[in-house]
């Protein structure tokens, strides 16, 4: 998948991989590339800048937390993450449903 | 990082990388940098335990694992704007604490100096103090608002203010205090070099020195929120 189509929509992909309930930010990722059938391929290192943005702007919140021997950064939806993922979801569904229309193989309607 | 067959080779291999993010991320609050480092360190040793359970030996694991976080510069790129903005929002919320605290002190000294009438007539002040009177208002005015907006740009409203947006209205915040100090400091010295009596020697005191206090803070943070030219 390409970087730059990934971009746009990091934001909506990070907030649906914390849907299931909280995630530090390796699984987030490990969550990312399994949905996806290893298609997002965004450098690792890239996430947790993003994830720290969703965090100052109130989406999820953090703890640190013990896990198998080793202290992880946990992401969790707020409600604000909750609300702005059916946001993004519903945009998106928009955009592909327009998309998947104007692509698809049947004949354009003549308009002149 | 121990106790998952991390060792040696590959803990210097993990190590190298944090330590290459590290140098480039710049300036910022020094607690979010170690939280910062911590997570990605975490991050890493995650990553080299996934390479390894796919059968790599732990360097080949540690190498896996780096190159799969992408280039130090890369990263600290994105971590090195969140810095910027945390350093923006703290100096808007420093600036919003203290500036009460040195209003009252400069208006106990006015208080306790028995001086009733607006500083710009106070007794010995060249004539264009009063000017300098207004554009501390001005000042005062300007470094309110854009605190105010800098804590909101860099809080919940950050997804529709973008990040340089913080930045700048920190400078603003952060010049209009400079601009408040060295006017109410200007007409302190005015009026101690002219007609010292009528100063109350103790409260001018206190409120001048909680001006340079500010003044030197307000300083590092215009400096430091401006973003880097060089380097």
């Amino acid at each position: 998948m390409r970087a730059q189509a990934l971009k746009g929509h990091l934001d909506g992909m990070l907030l649906a991989a914390l849907e299931g309930g909280p995630r530090h930010g390796y699984a987030v990722m490990e969550a990312l590339r399994a949905g996806s059938g290893g298609q997002f391929d965004l450098p690792t290192g890239t996430i947790y800048p993003a994830l720290r943005r969703l965090e100052r702007a109130g989406l999820v919140h953090t703890r640190w937390s013990e896990d198998g021997g080793r202290r992880r950064r946990f992401y969790e939806l707020t409600p604000a993450g909750r609300r702005a993922l059916e946001l993004e979801r519903s945009a998106w569904r928009e955009f592909s449903a327009a998309v998947t229309a104007l692509l698809g193989p049947q004949p354009w309607p003549v308009t002149s | 990082m121990s106790g998952d067959g991390v060792t040696g080779a590959a803990e210097e291999v993990l190590a190298a990388y944090l330590g290459e993010v590290a140098a480039r991320l710049g300036g910022g609050p020094a607690g979010i940098r170690r939280d910062i480092l911590a997570e990605l360190g975490a991050g890493l040793a995650d990553a080299a335990d996934a390479h390894r359970a796919a059968g790599l030996d732990p360097a080949g694991a540690a190498r896996a694992a780096v190159a799969e976080f992408g280039r130090p510069a890369r990263v600290a790129s994105g971590f090195r704007a969140e810095l910027a903005v945390a350093r923006a929002r703290r100096t808007a919320l420093t600036l919003l604490a203290t500036g009460p605290m040195v209003g009252i002190l400069w208006l106990s000294a006015a208080l306790a100096s028995h001086v009733r009438t607006p500083p710009w007539r106070w007794a010995g002040l060249p004539a264009d103090a009063r000017l300098a009177a207004h554009l501390a208002v001005i000042a005062l005015v300007t470094a309110i608002a854009s605190a105010v907006f800098t804590v909101a740009a860099t809080g919940r409203l950050t997804r529709w203010l973008p990040a340089l947006c913080s930045r700048t209205s920190a400078v603003l915040a952060a010049g209009g205090t400079v601009a408040i100090d060295v006017t109410l400091l200007t007409l302190f010295a005015a009026q101690a070099a002219s007609t010292p009596g009528r100063l109350a020697a103790l409260p001018a005191a206190i409120a001048a020195a909680a001006s340079c206090t500010r003044l030197a803070l307000a300083t590092r943070a215009t400096r430091n929120c401006l973003p880097r030219s060089r380097s």
